[in-house]
């Protein structure tokens, strides 16, 4: 409570003092219930394991470069991509989004913090000992978890995946759920019941609205995955036959995961188009086109995210597929509608292309192409052809990492002068966009073909007769050149330190919601003022009052 | 285009631009049967049915992608900022709205219809006392079993990771395959012919398509199922329904 007088009482400490105070630092840090402090946690924490399982993943591609093993067994490969694919979706995407909607959305909606600020830490403690649970079982005698991270059963139980691996895995996971379902209920309390005056549901910036319906679907997504963990945890330990075969366990346990799984999806792309949707606006000097219109869009795709996620499941030869096609057809209009958002929020603006703009372009083209393979892959008959291969891996990269990654080094462009009070390098940013942006297309467009061809995916080997070769070859060397972009961005950080102090309250100029009307970063309770909310663009509104908005 | 010289990433951004739409073009002809972007017409039963179908979604995508990466890239090049001006602060355009709610909805209604068309052809399966042939795919970790269960004492060929096991079918005669998995969930799959179906413990599943040109086709377990996963590979094997008839006489006997 007394942070913000003691930064104004040690203003201009020497290196000495600052060093003396590191110590008090941690602990003012992991004892914080300051929802900037706690989101800056999530964000440094998710993005350290966005570089252990990109490690991970230089590792399968090196593995697969050239026909035959060379670096590792077949089970160590297992091992590395359920450790890949599960790092990157449950300890990296989604704590992201629980880091980018605990930072900015209760500044958003001009809140002194979230609803439950303590439960908020509790959330961080179970995702932090969680995700470390289910990483530690690369230090059991047996390794790590090596059944996928989707866990099909029976193959996840104590029969066919014994070890102590596994266990770490599921409960892990279940810990770190549970952890993400507080934080979607203290973001569901705190937009419902902490707006600032003024901040009517219809003038809430388009973030804010996606971190609510993100946290809906969280809510209705992860209970069943936890109670799928526990059910599965308990078969592999007490012996339980809840996901045993001779009761239709497999295909519970693919109904129930991918209930899960294909919301979380949604949960891991809807607040990163939220992050696209802020930037949008800003560098092209006008409002968001159609901003209740992409409301409705969004509404709509979280509506029907939990009623196509046996799509994933087309050829088990156990669902109905005129159904779930269809939905999953129609999940690309609002998501079409979205983009025409985007394009008419630019159209005849005042265009430029600082940092953060660009890498949502990278947003804008890679997320389109991920798009339109995801509407070849809603047809069935399609789906048949080309299934569990890798340009179903080509096409979730596409989408996840067009959104997840774009969108998040957008957002860190975008508000790294209200986290931390300096800009970020221009230059040097765009370098790591660039390169990224070729190495990471150089990687995944050609593993389509290799789907087609017929490589299947989480394929520890080929055979060289196979005519996988080549396509593998150069997704290796495009997955060195995506590592190499990551070097521009440390420079950034690290001398981002010593860039002069933002001063201003609005370092690009044209922000519109209300973060942009407090100081960089902002004080302990957030605002020293508030200014009038009368539309969806506050500052805006504060910054330039003699400008109108047109054609409602 | 008027570009101030202190810009230079507009150029980048051209470059960078057309690179990325030959890459896109080159998805549909660097392939080696161009008409079939990646499959071959007439291998099978499904082929006849899935491959206009797969050429018919990828250019419907192609043309919706480069249209939307065209209306993408127009405001980067030609509405770029050019002074300091505020521009018009349109916000709602109702007509516009609902042409690109109305028409992404015609787009996936067209594409459903020719998918649930397709799709029921696929997946029909006839009973199997009328069926010509039946062949029982079972897998096992990390292989196959086959059974051709139309000749009497149903001779059962167990492939192993080392040596894979061959599914002889006939050729131009429609086979219908039961799926069972002794163990964990595996994956029935035959890129060429474009088809896939998973065997499940405890479900069984059935499938049914014709092979319609001679030759040797790789198969592969497509769902993780444990160590040896890329290991778990056979090759199907279209024969002349002579050849077929000889081969399944032979294999009792041996």
């Amino acid at each position: 409570m007394t942070t913000y007088a003691e930064r104004t009482v040690t203003p201009a400490g020497t290196r000495s003092v600052a060093k003396a105070n590191k110590g008090r630092l941690f602990v003012k840090w992991i004892t914080s219930t300051d929802h900037k402090t706690i989101g800056y946690l999530y964000l440094m924490t998710s993005f350290a394991w966005f570089l252990v399982a990109g490690v991970l993943a230089l590792f399968l591609r090196a593995e697969l470069a050239r026909p035959g093993m060379q670096f590792f067994s077949n089970e160590q490969y297992n091992q590395i991509f359920t450790m890949h694919g599960t790092i990157m979706l449950l300890m990296f995407a989604t704590p992201l989004f629980v880091g980018f909607a605990n930072v900015i959305m209760p500044l958003q909606i001009g809140a002194a913090d979230v609803a439950f600020p303590r439960l908020n830490m509790l959330s961080y403690w179970l995702y932090l000992f969680g995700g470390a649970m289910a990483f530690g079982g690369f230090l059991s005698p047996g390794g790590a978890a090596s059944f996928g991270w989707t866990a099909y059963a029976p193959l996840a139980n104590s029969q066919y995946s014994p070890g102590i691996g596994g266990d770490l895995w599921v409960i892990g996971l279940a810990i770190s759920g549970i952890g993400t379902i507080l934080g979607g209920v203290n973001f569901i309390t705190t937009i419902f019941t902490m707006r600032a005056p003024g901040m009517t549901m219809f003038r809430m910036s388009i973030f804010s609205w996606n971190v609510l319906l993100t946290s809906i679907l969280v809510l209705l997504a992860f209970p069943p995955l936890a109670a799928a963990f526990l059910g599965l945890e308990s078969d592999r330990i007490f012996g339980s036959h809840i996901f045993d075969p001779a009761n239709g366990g497999a295909m519970l346990w693919q109904h129930l995961f991918w209930f899960f799984g294909h919301p979380e999806v949604y949960i891991l792309a809807l607040p990163f188009f939220g992050i696209a949707t802020e930037i949008l606006p800003v560098f092209s000097r006008k409002p968001i086109f159609g901003y209740k219109g992409l409301i409705a869009a969004t509404i709509a795709i979280s509506a029907l995210s939990v009623s196509v996620w046996a799509h994933h499941m087309f050829a088990s030869g156990q669902v109905l597929l005129p159904f779930f096609s269809f939905m999953t057809f129609l999940i690309g209009v609002p998501t079409g509608v979205k983009f025409f958002n985007w394009i008419g929020t630019m159209w005849r603006g005042s265009v430029s292309f600082e940092t953060p703009m660009l890498w949502v372009m990278g947003f804008l083209i890679t997320f389109l192409m991920g798009g339109l393979t995801g509407i070849i892959l809603a047809s069935p008959p399609l789906d048949f052809a080309v299934s569990a291969s890798y340009f179903v891996v080509a096409h979730f990269h596409y989408v996840l990492f067009g959104t997840v990654v774009f969108a998040m080094f957008a957002g860190f462009y975008f508000w790294w002068p209200k986290m931390t009070g300096h800009m970020l390098n221009e230059r040097l940013g765009k370098i790591h966009f660039w390169t990224l942006f070729f190495g990471f297309h150089l990687t995944f467009l050609v593993q389509h073909w290799l789907g087609i061809k017929g490589f299947p995916r989480r394929y520890a080997d080929y055979l060289a007769t196979d005519g996988f070769t080549n396509l593998n070859t150069i997704s290796t060397i495009g997955s060195g050149l995506l590592a190499l972009s990551m070097i521009p961005f440390f420079i950034n950080v690290w001398i981002s330190r010593n860039s002069p102090k933002v001063t201003v309250d609005d370092p690009w100029g044209y922000g519109a919601s209300l973060e942009w009307a407090t100081s960089c970063p902002p004080p302990r309770h957030n605002f020293t003022s508030m200014p009038r909310i009368r539309s969806e663009r506050p500052a805006f509104d504060l910054h330039y009052p003699h400008i109108k908005t047109e054609g409602h | 285009m008027r570009l101030k010289p202190t810009r230079p990433f507009p150029k980048t951004a051209l470059a960078s631009a057309v690179v990325l739409l030959s890459m896109i073009s080159l998805t549909s002809c660097s392939t080696s049967n161009i008409s079939g972007l990646g499959f071959e017409k007439n291998l099978s039963s499904v082929n006849d049915t899935s491959l206009s179908l797969w050429q018919g979604a990828w250019i419907a995508a192609g043309v919706v992608g480069l249209f939307t990466l065209i209306l993408i890239l127009w405001p980067v090049f030609r509405h770029r900022r050019k002074g300091d001006e505020v521009p018009r602060q349109t916000q709602y355009n109702v007509p516009t709205e609902i042409a690109y709610t109305l028409i992404p909805f015609l787009i996936v209604a067209v594409l459903f219809y020719f998918t649930a068309k397709d799709e029921s052809k696929i997946t029909k399966v006839t009973p199997s006392s009328v069926a010509v042939h039946n062949i029982a795919v079972n897998a096992i970790q990390w292989s196959w079993q086959f059974t051709y269960s139309d000749v009497p004492n149903a001779p059962k060929i167990t492939g192993t990771p080392e040596i894979p096991p061959v599914l002889v079918v006939p050729q131009g005669e429609k086979v219908r395959f039961t799926l069972t998995s002794t163990d964990v969930v595996h994956g029935f799959w035959i890129p060429a012919f474009m088809i896939q179906m998973q065997n499940l413990p405890g479900v069984t599943n059935h499938l049914e398509f014709t092979a319609n040109k001679l030759g040797e086709f790789p198969g592969r377990c497509n769902i993780l199922c444990g160590r040896n996963h890329s290991q778990m590979l056979f090759k199907v094997k279209v024969v002349s329904p002579s050849d077929y008839q000889t081969y399944i006489s032979t294999v009792k006997a041996a």
